[in-house]
């Protein structure tokens, strides 16, 4: 379904992705694992638009994404919850996940999966009339979530979506994403918590600075040598 | 306890007025106060029986009419001793200020009862009160002699402005320095194609369109260049794009236009095959001077309808009528717009612009929209500007007008419709109506007070002479109005809901739980 090809992204001249090759497939959760500062985040917005690459290709189901603009590559059915979380902050809770269906315009789709995200996240309901910035850490992440689906997505990009959670939060995302996954869509997740991440997804790649330098399925790598040390702490 | 403050303040205010306009302006400044009070004291009202809020408020009325009474009172009898001006006789003085008074304080129980009713119930109510007002105003101006509409058309234009900018600043978030270069292309429009400057003359009705239209592009035009720009950048291009307009229309003086099929074409397509041609070139307009340079167009044709005849200087009343038209289309129109997809994708793009493209909003057309839709409704307020001056004048339309358009918009609450009409009013008719008549005030208690007095003292007395005239400190009053709305009340005069909660979090966050709890 999405695939990028050997993709150089720069900053400037920092050269933060070196030929990244990555397939995600339908129905897939493929995780993207690698510490701090490999490419993690770039990799997701080179795929949204964000960065342009200069060179290589992005493909979402044979189409070449890198020469479309964010908002073209957003209605394509690429959605991101991102780091950092972009929430609108002046927006209450049920502004944001309106603005997340802004392209859709079956309004009776847009009233269920309201209603989905909600059942998925009852939290959000509770504070349906309360601004974005005025909402804790962990409950913008799960609205950025709940927005990015309610763009009813073909692919989902998640960054870090469990930084700054309390544990019995990250389990309830990670839950969330087994069931978003379920119900159809495609994810791809990129996670410090490189256990919790392994252990929902089909398949993996590990990132280093700016470079895959393994790529397997989620349980071959959660036994590996290497990443047991590097990313799972587990000596 | 704060309603009784806002009861002094706008006796208070009541009284000076008419301190300035003295005669029957009692009686029409009453009325305006007794409303005007009703509608801020109400808004901190809880909802409770009509008859029970109108005697909650019975002081509040006891006290600024109370004010008010006095003020005029202590004006018609004292303050003209000062000013060396006759007090008015008491055919006028006894029923201007039973009207005032008891008009006054009837209006404000009566606003403050309609609270009583429904939400909906209420805002019909206020729409029937404010529409008798608006259409009583320009008779009984009339009546009185007071000779205020024709002033408060001008504040209505800036009214029609701000609400334009406020699309621009308000709901899109984009900070726009020229926005009176608008303004100009709409006057200017109407002014080449309705005056004997060129010989073209159309109908007001056709070119008041057309001028929106033409602001309309230009807002594009102004907009294409700034998309990449964000926040102080943008500001900046559109105060050069302030400057650049006004200055291209004082230089249009001398304009030749060809037309290009046989200018250009026609005789290009020719050498390439090597033909000499035969035509010649059509000149539309030799040596055409289509802004008259510093001088201006004058006159401008002015519209015309059928039972009215055409539009006069003398008769504003409908002028008045065609400007509050005007705004109440732009009302409807303004409003619609923000509820629609386009007014959310503006909303979004102000928030955050990575996040809106991310939910698949072209950050571009939202912008250039934003610009040209802002754009049209100073292009109708320029055209019905030209047309009511009958004139355009390069001096309209400096930077300084772009940043009272501004003020406006900030003053009286910015992203809120009706805080931005009640900015506009406000500072255009402190300029037009209040300072000019603060002026006269002030060189009457001079030359009739103080002068005489110092006669003695020579230096004194130029220094005094020279410098008591509050239109020298325009700006500067202007400046410290600004100043202190700005520390005492930075969310407007009528904020937008939002802005309010985020400045005042602390401080209402009480109310908010309070307001919930009554409604369950
Ligand atoms: N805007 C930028 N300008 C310059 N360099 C950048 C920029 N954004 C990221 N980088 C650099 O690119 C590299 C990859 O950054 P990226 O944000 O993709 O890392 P990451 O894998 O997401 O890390 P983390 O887990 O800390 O979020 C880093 O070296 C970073 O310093
Ligand atoms: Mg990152």
């Amino acid at each position: 379904m999405l695939e990028l090809k050997e993709v150089h992204t720069y900053y400037g001249n920092i050269h933060a992705l070196k030929g990244i090759s990555l397939r995600v497939e339908k129905g897939e959760i493929v995780t993207l694992i690698g510490s701090n500062g490999a490419g993690k985040s770039t990799t997701l917005r080179t795929i949204q638009g964000i960065n342009r690459p200069r060179s290589g290709t992005v493909l979402l189901e044979g189409t070449a994404l890198e020469t479309l603009p964010p908002h073209e590559i957003a209605r394509r059915g690429v959605a991101q919850s991102p780091e950092g979380r972009l929430i609108f902050p002046r927006m209450t809770v049920l502004e944001n996940l309106e603005m997340g269906a802004y392209t859709r315009k079956d309004k009776t789709g847009i009233k269920d999966d309201l209603e989905r995200v909600f059942t998925l996240f009852p939290r959000l309901k509770e504070r349906i009339g309360q601004k974005g910035g005025t909402l804790s850490g962990g409950e913008q992440q799960m609205l950025a979530m709940a927005r990015a689906l309610m763009a009813r997505p073909r692919i989902l990009l998640l960054d870090e979506p469990s930084m700054g959670l309390s544990p019995i939060l990250v389990e309830l995302i990670f839950d969330t994403i087994v069931t978003i996954n379920k119900e159809g869509t495609t994810i791809l997740l990129v996670e410090q918590n490189a256990l919790m991440a392994l252990s929902i997804a089909n398949r993996g790649y590990v990132i280093q600075t700016g470079e895959i330098i393994l790529t397997d399925t989620a349980p071959n790598l959660k036994n590996n040598e290497m990443v047991r040390k590097s990313y799972l702490g587990i000596e | 306890m704060r309603n009784i403050r806002l009861s002094v303040l706008f006796g208070v205010i009541g009284g000076i007025l008419t301190f300035l306009f003295e005669g029957w302006s009692v009686a029409v400044v009453g009325i305006l106060m007794g409303i005007s009070l009703g509608l801020a004291i109400s808004g901190q009202l809880k909802r409770k029986e009509p008859a029970k809020l109108a005697l909650d408020v019975l002081p509040s009325a006891l006290v600024s009419c109370g004010i008010l009474l006095i003020l005029s009172l202590l004006q018609n009898y004292v303050i003209t001793g000062v000013i060396g001006h006759s007090p008015a006789p008491l055919e006028v003085m006894i029923p201007a200020n039973l009207i005032g008074v008891l008009g006054g304080a009837l209006f404000l129980l009566i606003t403050v009862a309609l609270h009583g009713l429904s939400e909906g119930q209420e805002r019909i109510g206020r729409l029937v009160l404010l529409g008798l007002v608006v259409i009583a105003f320009p008779f009984v101006d009339n009546f009185t002699q007071l000779g205020w509409t024709s002033l408060i058309i001008f504040s209505l234009i800036y009214v029609l402005l701000g609400m334009g900018l406020n699309i621009v600043v308000g709901y899109a978030g984009l900070l726009d320095l020229g926005y009176a270069a608008f303004f100009a292309i709409g006057a200017y429009t109407t002014g080449i194609l309705s005056s004997q400057q060129d010989n073209i003359t159309l109908n007001f009705w056709l070119v008041i369109w057309i001028a929106a239209a033409v602001a309309a592009v230009a807002g594009i035009l102004l907009g294409a260049p700034t998309l990449r720009l964000r926040g102080d950048y943008l500001a900046i291009v559109t105060l050069g794009f302030g400057e650049i307009i006004p200055v291209i229309f004082l230089n249009l003086t001398n304009v030749t236009i060809k037309e290009p099929l046989t200018c250009w074409i026609i005789p290009g397509v020719e050498r390439l095959f090597g033909a000499t041609s035969k035509l010649s070139c059509n000149v539309i307009a030799n040596n055409l001077n289509l802004t008259n340079g510093d001088l201006g167009i004058n006159p401008i044709g002015r519209p015309a309808l059928p039972f009215i005849g055409t539009f006069t200087s003398n008769n504003t009343v409908p002028w008045f009528f065609l400007i509050i038209l005007i705004i109440l289309l732009a009302i409807f129109g303004i409003n619609r717009l923000r509820d629609s997809r386009l007014g959310r994708a503006w909303m979004a793009i102000r928030e955050d612009e990575l996040a809106a493209s991310q939910m698949g909003i072209d950050p571009v057309r939202t912008k250039l929209l934003a610009f040209s839709m802002g754009a049209t409704f100073s292009g109708f307020g320029g055209a019905f500007y030209g047309a009511y001056i009958a004139g355009v004048f390069p001096g309209a339309f400096q930077f300084s007008t772009s940043i009272i358009i501004l003020c406006a918009v900030i003053l009286g609450g910015i992203g809120n419709i009706y805080g931005v009409i009640v900015g506009g009013l406000v500072i255009e008719t402190a300029d037009r109506l209040f300072l000019p008549a603060l002026k006269d005030f002030f060189t009457n208690l001079m030359n009739h007070s103080v002068l005489p007095a110092l006669a003695s003292q020579k230096t004194l007395h130029d220094i005094v002479a020279q410098n008591a005239n509050p239109i020298l400190y325009r700006y500067l009053l202007f400046g410290l109005v600004l100043v202190i709305m700005m520390a005492v009340r930075p969310e407007g005069l009528i904020p937008n809901a939002q802005r309010r909660m985020e400045l005042h979090e602390a401080e209402e966050a009480p109310n908010v739980a309070a307001s919930t709890s009554v409604k369950s």
